[in-house]
């Protein structure tokens, strides 16, 4: 396998996980217009919680529906409790609110689960593929990661074009007053919305923390990159939180692998002003303008 | 008193004056606490590195409404200035150094700025968090000039031979105290020019100030770079004080802490740099002391202050948007006699 | 059917209503007219439930309005199509009506209730899948009252629905909104800056001058009444 080939296979293994949490900012984003800056530790915590039940259960998969499970909870709970009281002022309030509830998260999680940094299982192997005699530089692991983040994606997809729970949240976010006109009860699906989102994020962490290992500041460079990936795509754009996550995802992995690993993210911090600015919201513009 | 001075026509000579003043009463002051509390001391200098940092950001961040999550990252390349100057010769003038070491982070602030100048909300965000996480990762890629992850040491201070009987440490917050007090300055009247006006008025209406005449872009850039600058020289500062530029000593985190000192602080003011300040370097030693008294144990210990911190952030932010300078104004507004009117009090945080 | 007693409403320390009292019978359409900056859409925002009156009740088939969120006044049977049609623009003609429908959770209707709007209106039958930004403002306008049909209120809420608009299409509109009361009595306060057209379909009017009822008349009573019409309505 070349070596041009072997990065972009991690590469893309790895942008996929930055497009689910690229995801999870977009949802919210287009939900309630605030950047959670806590996605990170919100996706680090449901995967403690993973943890604690993989080894109560011994099952990985109890593990892992338990983490989506918490993300629902936990997405919901963030809006309805904290992120609620400052969706109408100023946006700078909710931005500082995410921030607080970052600090918050990665000092209370090791309160209780302890600050090593602990393996975490994967469900399939991390090894090359073998593909009749050669290897494939997609482990097993990899391709499900690939194979689940697409997945979700689909059927995130169909839910908002397809059924009228979607079209509730889509017009709840594209017009808020409106749809209260329309009978649309938008506040439960902006919590609805975050939880989805947090699910989201939660699965991220469960697909990063193999690798990446667990520990409470694990995901901040995810965030980051996750962060990154959806600024590029556009904030309003699920499809661009995809092509973003994978964009950054192959970028770390050329740069990374061809100039060194500690200019990884200068370099996509470079790409990123690149883009911003010509674009300077993101690839994937809305052409129709939001309500206020 | 205040009110006599003010028939001293223009307020930047009021100011130097009230400033000097204070340099010269906190000089004396920290001299005679040095006696009894050494680490006092040396935590003062702490002090004004952040309210340096503090004062920038709550210009760029609360004046002119531009959200930058990179202002650690500018303090680190005041801190690196500083360490690369004095490798090869310890003894310039730190006068000079600090100046340099301004200039060089204003340098970067211009270009950061003017590539954030068209974006807006998330999207500065996220362009100034890029900066935060990936600049500490040049200085370890080029570690020969940076000294990679143990980066470089700075020397220490120490008073000249004139002034010998001062203790180092007293030298090192004498020389914070004079950058400090002249920030302060130059900002509290920057604030007060048509400068501060077009930052404010650009926060409020960008589509009305260009119409006005203000030339958007421009004044963005201008905004960013003294906030870069003054980040620079907190960076500096910070150099001489922890005797040492790392790349550890400038995470992410530093960045959000200074975010969270001028919320907590009070937005967009000039006091409230100084309330931030002072609760970032103060508040975790009452909260470890909080829990060596409640006994808790080890873990959880370390964990607190953060923990604390990110609460109080929060609740500071649901229940007090403007921060502890807002409320001493509204206290004082009472204690006046005026009452503020209740329905004015909508618009919160900026 | 809807009683509004006394109803006060302030923006910062504004009055924009001022002890309004109006009364609609059942099957009733009524008026309310007066000049720019009247209070008229204050008036209509506050009994759909988007802004909190300072004082006074709205109280429809003998519930308490005030204080419910606008979704459950619109379950209550209170739809307001607010000035400019409320439409959503970056959803398709059919997605905006399905979407007045669906907290009636009654998919049978649903479809009935289409396509009694698309035989209804043409144009939005054929630019069914288009995004609503796509239409023209006749057709825009269309779809509001369309909508306003799929929501099955009884009480409609109509802020201006005319506004911009030929005068053919004026009428359209027009003999829709009487269709619907004598079809489905359907009741209905319009709001309109157009006397004449809505006095054409209404049974009383409300006059209202900076937040304050200055006169209530019948319909027909009003179109005569000269003095009234020079000082407020301007012609």
């Amino acid at each position: 396998m070349s070596y041009f080939v072997v990065l972009t296979l991690t590469g893309v293994a790895a942008g996929m996980i930055y497009s689910a949490l690229a995801l999870a900012l977009v949802l919210i984003w287009r939900a309630t217009r605030v950047v959670n800056f806590s996605q990170g530790a919100m996706a680090m915590t449901t995967t403690y919680i993973a943890l604690a039940v993989i080894q109560a259960t011994g099952n990985y998969w109890f593990g892992f529906i338990a983490a989506l499970a918490a993300g629902l909870v936990m997405g919901a709970v963030a809006e309805r409790a904290i992120v609620r009281w400052v969706e109408k002022g100023p946006p700078l309030n909710a931005v500082i609110v995410t921030l607080g509830l970052l600090l918050v998260l990665e000092a209370v999680v090791p309160m209780i689960g302890g600050a090593q940094i602990r393996a975490f299982p994967a469900p399939f192997s991390i090894a090359a593929t073998a593909v009749g005699s050669t290897f494939i530089a997609l482990s097993p692991f990899n391709i499900f990661t690939i194979a689940v983040v697409l997945l979700v994606m689909v059927a995130l997809l169909v839910l908002f074009r397809f059924t009228s729970l979607g079209l509730r949240m889509r017009a709840a976010a594209f017009a808020p007053e409106i749809a209260r006109l329309l009978g649309v009860r938008v506040g439960r699906l902006l919590t609805f919305g975050w939880s989805l989102a947090t699910m989201a994020g939660a699965l991220a962490g469960l697909l990063v923390a193999p690798t990446l290992l667990l520990y409470p500041n694990n995901m901040d460079a995810v965030l980051v990159y996750g962060f990154t990936a959806a600024v590029l795509g556009g904030l309003d754009s699920p499809v661009g939180a995809l092509v973003g996550g994978l964009s950054i995802g192959l970028a770390l992995s050329y740069i990374g692998g061809y100039f060194g690993g500690d200019l990884e993210t200068a370099g996509v911090l470079v790409i990123l002003i690149a883009i911003l600015m010509i674009w300077p919201k993101g690839l994937f513009v809305h052409a129709a303008e939001r309500r206020v | 008193m205040l009110g006599s001075l003010s028939a001293f026509r223009p307020t930047l000579i009021r100011h130097s004056i009230l400033g000097l003043g204070f340099l010269l009463a906190a000089g004396l002051a920290v001299w005679w606490v040095d006696s009894f509390n050494q680490f006092l001391v040396y935590e003062l200098s702490s002090v004004c590195y952040f309210a340096i940092a503090a004062a920038g950001l709550t210009v760029l961040t609360g004046l002119n409404g531009q959200l930058s999550l990179g202002h650690g990252a500018l303090m680190g390349i005041g801190a690196y200035t500083t360490a690369v100057l004095l490798k090869d010769h310890t003894d310039l003038n730190p006068g000079l150094v600090m100046a340099a070491a301004t200039l060089v982070t204003a340098g970067a602030s211009v270009i950061v700025g003017a590539a954030a100048a068209r974006l807006r909300g998330p999207y500065l965000a996220g362009a100034t968090l890029g900066l935060a996480v990936g600049l500490p990762g040049v200085a370890v890629r080029f570690s020969n000039v940076f000294g990679g992850d143990t980066g470089l040491s700075v020397p220490a201070l120490s008073a000249p031979d004139a002034l010998s009987s001062v203790p180092p440490v007293v030298w090192l917050v004498w020389v914070g105290l004079v950058p400090t007090v002249i920030t302060f300055v130059l900002l509290a009247n920057l604030v007060r020019t048509r400068y501060g006006r077009d930052f404010r008025a650009i926060r409020e209406d960008e589509v009305a100030s260009a119409l006005y005449g203000i030339r958007v872009a421009r004044t963005q850039v201008l905004a960013f770079v003294l906030s870069g600058a003054c980040a620079g020289l907190a960076g500096s500062l910070l150099g001489y004080t922890a005797n040492v530029a790392a790349p550890g000593s400038f995470p992410l985190t530093l960045s959000l802490l200074l975010l969270a000192a001028i919320v907590i602080g009070g937005l967009g003011t000039l006091p409230g740099a100084v309330w931030g300040a002072l609760i970032i370097v103060f508040a975790p030693d009452w909260i470890s002391s909080l829990s060596d008294a409640a006994h808790l144990p080890i873990a959880m210990q370390g964990q607190l202050p953060l923990a604390l911190f990110g609460a109080v952030f929060v609740v500071a932010m649901l229940a007090f948007p403007h921060g502890i300078q807002g409320g001493l104004v509204r206290l004082w507004r009472l204690r006046a006699g005026r009452r503020t009117d209740g329905a004015s009090e909508g618009a919160a945080g900026t | 059917m809807l009683e509004v007693e006394d109803l006060s409403v302030a923006y910062g320390g504004v009055a924009a209503l001022d002890g309004v009292s109006l009364r609609i019978p059942n099957n009733g359409i009524t008026a309310v007219l007066g000049p720019n900056g009247a209070g008229k859409s204050t008036l209509l925002r506050t009994i759909a439930g988007l802004v909190r009156p300072r004082a006074g009740r709205v109280l429809y088939r003998d519930r308490l309005l005030t204080g419910m969120s606008p979704e459950a006044i619109v379950r209550a049977g209170v739809s307001l199509v607010p000035e400019g049609g409320g439409i959503i623009r970056e959803l398709t003609v059919e997605e905006n009506l399905r979407l007045a429908h669906l907290w009636r959770r009654d998919p049978a209707d649903l479809r009935k209730a289409l396509d009694e709007v698309m035989a209804l209106f043409p144009p939005l039958a054929a630019r069914r899948h288009l995004p609503a930004h796509s239409l023209s403002g006749g057709e825009r306008q269309m779809l509001a009252v369309g909508r306003a049909l799929m929501s099955r209120a009884e009480l409609l809420l109509l802020d201006e629905p005319s506004l911009g608009l030929a005068p053919k299409l004026v009428s359209l509109i027009m003999r829709t909104v009487r269709d619907l009361r004598a079809t489905r009595g359907v009741s209905v306060l319009l709001v309109e800056q157009n006397a004449r057209s809505a006095l054409s379909i209404a049974d009383e009017a409300l006059l209202l001058s900076s937040g304050r009822a200055v006169a209530w008349r019948r319909a027909g009573e009003l179109v005569h009444e000269e003095e009234l019409w020079h000082a407020y309505l301007g012609y």
